[in-house]
């Protein structure tokens, strides 16, 4: 065994972010002898638990630590999600869904999405959305898991998420990870101690004066950064020029309104409103500009748009767009809002911890901390920020909304150059290409550009190996298998009944 | 190891339910070379097959005869049940559930009643079937087999069957004949009892053939062709405590998955059964001729038909009672020639059952030790007089007036036994089990409850337990309970996929391109 091996973990923070990593770290390394992982959260810290809303990769990590999805489902009160519905964005009164899984069917070696611009160019109508089983399932209230037995099938390929309560999803990790080995300590850390001469991070001292030491430092104490920059300063980038929202207001609310399983946004005057609906209530919250709107006027906008009596107060959570500069510095690795944050209108969040720990066991150091190593984990997970800001620049950019001034001000924001360029090189023929490793895929910018009102002006020349009859009566066999699908399955309560996956509190409310 | 006692024939009389459960284990477990066990069945008396419901220790008797419980169930079109619904019983319009299986757990020692009857001296609570697995995975239509290693509250799951007895005893025959049973076809014309001892010696069939035997086993139905007929036993007659006295039974055609569960629904002067099982549905009306006629009753039972009757009605009359002694000299009597008590608690099969086990356990040598005889008929009359105490219970605890019928049952006098254990009950909630009884505390508790009789205190060992750690404990246990159920699959599923058939899954469109 490599002598400089790391020892001792600690992880510095015990939210979401926090527990993801030791439920992973510990399910990862623990088989190692001598490692051992330690969290450290104070219980007079609160968590910010945002990101109730997933996307599927959340199922890799699932199924990393040997989850199952049944019992999961019914300890966090999940509901399934099939995609994002998009209210008022593109303009007041439109909607789109950003549907996981694929459109329609790729003919001639030609994306689909050319055949179905042909289609319009011949004069059919139909919505890119008839297209989507997603799309045509979710909005009926239908769920069902993929078939890959069945690859004629437009089931073969469904995609889905979770919508869930964080903090049960935290203590659902928090048992995993402590069976596992685990050590939590309750505290609250009053001093930091680094080595004088390398700089690395020793011990924290808490309050009470108990010391923890370890040899690599897990940083998830969310904002703040309390070791990667309040002790090794790292610097904020600060993209607030490009997603100028800096508040949020959160509010769970009694279950009302429909119950389909996607995540609804709407764009409000100085913001937009997300709608989470779980098993046994729906999270809420208005994620706004403060140089447009007051607190007052933004918790007033909130409470008097819910589908349901309000749970609780408002929560008002205050942040910036942007990313810690050097989210690895040394021997501290930042995870979670430690490392950055781009506000939910995606559900990235708690992807973006997940692919931070990918990438730290991709690179998993020893005490020599490789400077080679760190700046490739920089690098990387600064593209990824990079990558979502982008796409979230999209939907504020591609508007036609002019009804105030925070929408005049998005309108006319100049986009980074990676926005602009994936919106040129689709108004001209259609063309979508995913840049590097990129989380969203053409599906999802296609969704988008085209959610957004974009219009291509061509279509890919190839999509004529097809006739122009062929075309439009592949394209009416597409929708009506689609729609043919949908209609045999299960709705979302039946699937759920048939699972035996209703949570304790869902069913209790129902007897 | 067999010597010169050895009972080298046993002789069956008679072929249907009792006959060829008897034939499958005596050719089972009397396998020593020189025993062999010969049935005697006309094809032209037709069997009563009654019982199609069954309780719980049945699954006993299978796996001591080592029937894999997937092919008795595909062959006797069984279905799977997790108790009685009684409907209008403790009063017009009310129904409960007599569930297989317990209520939730006790506490430190203080049965789950108890601490119920507490709980709902304070406050209003959901009925006591909330805390049985059976009864809400029954009331869900739902059904699941605990497997090795399941945990409580799963392991409450207890279940019998409803199947077709016919199919049963065919499906015993073939078992019994390939392990060695002889089938003989033939009437029983005359029987020979041996002057000295005044055992039965010899049966004479029609055709003139006679057969010796050292044992017999009458399962020759009502009559007891050789237990009362031959050999003159007498029966105690118990009509007094239950006056029903006819029957008709009727299968009809059914639509929707079969439900887990009995039903008994409650009539001015009767009751009706209905049992349902995978191609149809049992029905049957039990009545009392002294207030409804049988064409009445045959009315009766055809306007309370889901479905489309699939045969004639069949009439039968019995008597409530029991053969004095279930064993009379060489002859053991099993099933309907040893005393009928009506099936309103599916009990029929389990007595013959019992009696099999115990004649195995009891099994003579020729010298007939009447030590073993004495044994069994004492173990045989404590099983039917606790059977025909807990039926006996159900006429009398109701509020019902409406007839003549229902009058006489609640006002009639108990056997002490009877009135003993209601008064224990009505006065703290007691429930004693004794040595050999067949239904165990929470049964009891089921009927009692559910036909309204609540005991003006509970025991005051209860009041010892933590008031809100209680109160949590049963909320926290009926959730379990639900969720557990709520995992399950449906009944029809289960059978379904048991039977290898894969559930009717919707064709999933697909494109031709």
């Amino acid at each position: 065994m490599r002598e400089d091996r790391i020892r001792n973990v600690l992880i510095v923070g015990g939210g979401t972010a926090g527990w993801m990593t030791a439920a992973a770290l510990s399910k990862i390394m623990g088989e190692i002898p001598d490692v051992q992982i330690e969290l450290v959260e104070s219980d007079e810290i609160g968590t910010v638990g945002v990101g109730e809303a997933t996307i599927p990769q959340i199922q890799l990590f699932n199924s990393l630590l040997d989850i199952d999805e049944h019992d999961f489902v019914r300890a966090t009160n999940a509901t399934y999600k099939l995609g994002i519905e998009f209210v008022d964005w593109t303009r007041l009164g439109h909607r789109y869904v950003h549907p996981f899984g694929f459109y329609g069917l790729d003919m001639k070696g030609i994306e689909f999405h050319h055949h179905w611009l042909k289609g319009r160019a011949l004069g059919d109508p139909t919505s890119l959305d008839a297209y989507s089983l997603a799309i045509v399932a979710a909005l009926q209230g239908r769920f069902a898991h993929p078939r890959r037995d069945q690859p004629n099938s437009p089931l073969a390929k469904i995609s889905y998420a979770f919508q869930f309560d964080a903090s049960l999803y935290a203590r659902y990790l928090r048992r995993l990870a402590e069976a596992a080995g685990v050590i939590r300590t309750e505290g609250r850390i009053v001093e930091v101690v680094q080595a004088s001469e390398t700089g690395l991070v020793e011990t924290v001292v808490l309050q009470g004066g108990a010391r923890i030491k370890a040899d690599l430092f897990i940083d998830c104490s969310g904002f703040r950064g309390l070791l990667i920059e309040e002790t090794l300063k790292s610097g904020f980038e600060d993209w607030s020029q490009w997603l100028p929202c800096d508040r949020a207001l959160a509010v769970p609310c009694e279950l009302g309104g429909d119950h389909l399983p996607l995540t609804r946004s709407t764009a409000r005057p100085a913001g937009w409103q997300w709608r989470i609906p779980l098993q046994h209530r729906i999270g809420n919250g208005y994620v706004y500009s403060s140089a447009h709107i007051s607190d007052d006027e933004a918790a007033e906008t909130l409470l008097a748009n819910l589908d349901g009596a309000p749970l609780a107060d408002p929560r008002p959570l205050r942040f910036k767009a942007g990313y810690r500069r050097k989210p690895w510095i040394k021997n501290v690795v930042s995870l979670g809002l430690a490392a950055g944050f781009l506000e939910p209108l995606e559900s990235t969040s708690i992807h973006l911890v997940q692919s931070g720990i990918a990438r730290l066991m991709t690179l998993f150091p020893a005490r020599t901390f490789d400077e080679l190593e760190i700046e490739r984990f920089n690098a990387q997970t600064i593209q990824e920020y990079v990558d979502i800001r982008d796409f979230l620049v999209l939907h504020y950019k591609a508007t036609e909304r002019d009804d105030s001034s925070f929408w005049n001000y998005c309108r006319n924001i100049d986009p980074p150059a990676g926005v602009a360029y994936k919106i040129d090189m689709f108004r001209r023929n259609g063309r979508i290409f995913r840049e590097h490793e990129e989380l969203f895929t053409e599906t999802s910018w296609l969704a988008l550009l085209v959610g957004q009102g974009i219009e291509a002006a061509g279509y890919h020349p190839a999509a004529d190996l097809l006739s122009d009859d062929e075309t439009l009566e592949r394209l009416a066999h597409i929708r009506e298998v689609i729609a043919r699908t949908a209609h045999v399955m299960p709705t979302q309560d039946e699937f759920f009944r048939s699972h035996g996956s209703k949570s304790e509190v869902a069913l209790r409310r129902a007897s | 190891m067999s010597n010169e006692h050895t009972i080298r024939n046993v002789v069956i009389v008679g072929g249907g339910t009792a006959g060829w459960m008897a034939a499958a284990a005596l050719s089972r477990y009397l396998d020593n070379g020189v025993t062999q066990t010969t049935l005697i069945e006309s094809e032209e008396i037709g069997t009563i097959g009654v019982g199609e419901a069954t309780i719980p220790p049945l699954i006993n008797f299978n796996s001591m005869l080592g029937i894999n419980e997937n092919d008795f169930v595909a062959a006797t079109k069984a279905t799977f049940k997790l108790g009685i619904e009684f409907v209008n019983w403790g009063g017009i319009g009310e129904r409960y559930f007599h569930p297989f299986g317990g209520y939730a757990q006790d506490l430190q020692g203080v049965h789950f009643h108890q601490l119920y009857l507490r709980e709902r001296s304070r406050r209003v609570m959901q009925d006591i079937s909330a805390w049985s697995m059976c009864a809400v995975a029954a009331a869900m239509r739902r059904f699941g087999r605990p497997g090795q290693g399941a945990r409580p509250p799963l392991t409450g799951l207890r279940y019998a069957f409803h199947f077709d007895a016919g199919l049963y005893a065919a499906f015993l025959r073939n078992y019994a004949e390939s392990s060695g049973a002889r089938r003989i076809e033939g009437k029983v014309v005359d029987v020979k009892l041996d002057g000295e001892s005044g055992n039965v010696q010899s049966i004479v069939l029609a055709d003139g053939q006679t057969l010796e035997g050292d044992l017999f086993i009458d399962c020759s139905g009502f009559r007891g062709l050789l237990i009362e007929q031959a050999l003159g036993t007498g029966y105690e007659d118990w009509t007094h405590w239950l006056p029903c006295d006819r029957a008709i039974a009727l299968p009809c055609s059914y639509s929707g998955g079969p439900d887990p569960f009995t039903r008994s629904t409650a009539y001015a002067s009767g009751w009706q059964w209905r049992i349902p099982l995978q191609h149809r549905m049992g029905n049957g009306l039990v009545y009392s001729s002294a207030q409804l006629s049988d064409d009445d009753a045959r009315e009766l039972l055809l306007s309370n038909l889901e479905g489309e009757p699939l045969a004639e009605p069949r009439h039968l009359s019995f008597s409530t009672g029991r053969r004095k002694l279930a064993w009379n000299r060489n002859v053991v009597s099993l099933g309907l020639s040893s005393g009928f008590v009506e099936p309103l608690e599916s009990t029929s099969i389990h007595l013959i059952q019992t009696g099999i086990s115990k004649l195995l356990a009891l099994f003579p040598d020729r010298r007939f030790n009447p030590v073993e005889r004495d044994e069994y008929n004492r173990h045989m009359e404590g099983l039917f007089e606790d059977v025909r105490d807990f039926i006996i219970l159900h006429y009398n605890a109701t509020k019902r007036d409406d007839s003549e019928f229902w009058k006489y049952c609640r006002t009639m006098s108990l056997p002490d036994s009877l009135a003993n254990k209601m008064a224990l009950w009505r006065a703290k909630g007691r429930v004693f089990r004794d040595e050999l009884e067949l239904f165990a505390t929470p049964s009891w508790v089921a009927v009692m409850i559910g036909q309204g009789i609540i005991p003006e205190e509970y025991e005051p060992v209860a009041d010892a337990l933590d008031e809100a750690k209680v109160a949590s404990a049963l909320e926290q246990m009926r959730i379990a309970i639900l969720q557990t159920a709520e995992r399950l699959p449906s009944h029809a599923e289960f059978i379904a996929q048991m039977l290898g058939e894969r559930p009717a899954a919707p064709e999933l469109p697909e494109f031709v391109f």
